[in-house]
């Protein structure tokens, strides 16, 4: 009797963390096959035909269309330099280069990969549109309240990510091809 | 001593319990590419028929289908069956900042991608086949007059192309999705 009710018990616990630890891994696409840029990271295998088990079931559950190696690269960054979460509360200083690629463009998205709704209307910025400085750098601000220059709003989640797409780029993701002083830094500048 | 039974009962069961949750964690990851009806594939095949092309809507906050895609970037889509014959992929290049085109499996897997770099007269263009198609055409070429074709074999029956065009600047976006739609997938006559 108590045997049963242990060995019950063991089970219920076994499944719950199955379950627990394959949604934990497969929400932030897993840890497999993927290269740290500082904060910024990349799935080197997303849509590849030899993806990993979970590169392939986190894609099949998002519904996401991976861009191809030969279109481009994404990088997503969580945190910033300092690996902190990024705050909706915080302003934050991406900049001031960009690894080589024809075009990129930096978006802000909720924790599902959505744009967040924010009444600037304005979800990403593109190479070809924002200010420079004269030395060809850039700062792009991410921020809740407006900021000068290149504003990138935050609008009001919980948690967000940044999404650094370099299109038609040389980098080659795999085996240290990417440089790490040619990502842009995210500096967190200060906190309400 | 009946410390230390109860210790090793306890161990016995949480050991168990672990079993199965590492079992359950396996089986779930591997099985959920085989169960998900909410993949890439099925959000495109919702859009309508094949082979006609269908503009992907703009992304934005509202809409929460595709994650993960670029608000500066303009989509279509279509899908393929090769049942039939090979299908003829054509994507007309324009004066936009980056036009790409790629091919996805059934399974989301993207087994070919090019960019306008690799355009010939304005165009980007290729054929999808399956494995027996490209068998029979090699087969038929005329070594002395060979097909300017590119053949790319896919590794299922059905998957889709997707062509991205990107918009320098955000009034330009409107130009890119009318560049985007051109894209045209036809199923090739059955002998020529």
């Amino acid at each position: 009797m108590t045997t049963i009710v242990k060995a019950f018990f063991a089970a219920l616990v076994g499944l719950a963390l199955g379950l627990w630890t394959t949604q934990a891994m497969l929400a932030h696409g897993g840890p497999f096959e993927t290269v740290s840029l500082g904060p910024w990271t990349v799935a080197t295998k997303a849509g590849a035909l030899d993806a990993d088990p979970y590169t392939r079931a986190s894609l099949e559950r998002s519904g996401e269309i991976p861009l191809a190696l030969g279109e481009g690269l994404q990088l997503i960054a969580r945190s910033d330099d300092s690996g902190r979460p990024l705050e909706a509360g915080c302003v934050y200083k991406v900049g001031p280069h960009a690894p080589a690629a024809r075009y990129w463009t930096l978006e802000l998205v909720d924790s599902e990969g959505f744009p967040v709704e924010n009444a600037a209307g304005r979800y990403v910025f593109r190479s070809s549109e924002i200010l420079r400085e004269s030395d060809g750098g850039f700062s792009i601000y991410v921020s809740a309240a407006a900021h000068a220059g290149n504003w990138l709003p935050i609008g009001a989640p919980t948690r967000f990510a940044l999404v650094l797409r370099l299109y038609d780029t040389p980098l080659s993701a795999t085996a240290g091809g990417i440089e790490k002083a040619a990502a842009p830094a995210i500096a967190r500048e200060r906190c309400a | 001593m009946r410390f230390r039974a109860r210790l090793a009962e306890a161990a016995l069961y949480g050991f168990a319990a672990l079993i199965l949750a590492a079992l359950v964690h396996f089986v779930v990851v591997l099985s959920i590419p085989l169960a998900a009806e909410r993949d890439a594939f099925a959000r495109v095949a919702d859009l309508g028929p094949a082979p006609a092309t269908y503009p992907l809507p703009r992304v934005g906050p509202s809409l929460r289908r595709f994650p993960y895609a670029d608000p500066a970037v303009a989509t279509a889509v279509c899908r393929f069956d090769l049942t039939n014959g090979p299908v003829r992929v054509l994507a007309p290049t324009g004066r936009s900042g980056l036009a790409s085109l790629s091919f996805h499996s059934r399974r989301g897997a993207v087994f070919y991608a090019m960019t306008d770099r690799a355009a010939a007269h304005g165009k980007m263009e290729a054929v999808i086949v399956t494995a027996a198609q490209l068998r029979a055409l090699v087969a038929q070429d005329d070594e002395d007059n060979p097909s300017e074709d590119l053949r790319i074999e896919s590794p299922t029956r059905e998957g889709f192309v997707l062509t991205r065009v990107l918009s320098e600047l955000p009034d330009l976006y409107p130009a890119a999705q009318a560049q985007a739609n051109t894209l045209a997938c036809t199923p090739e006559p059955a002998s020529k």
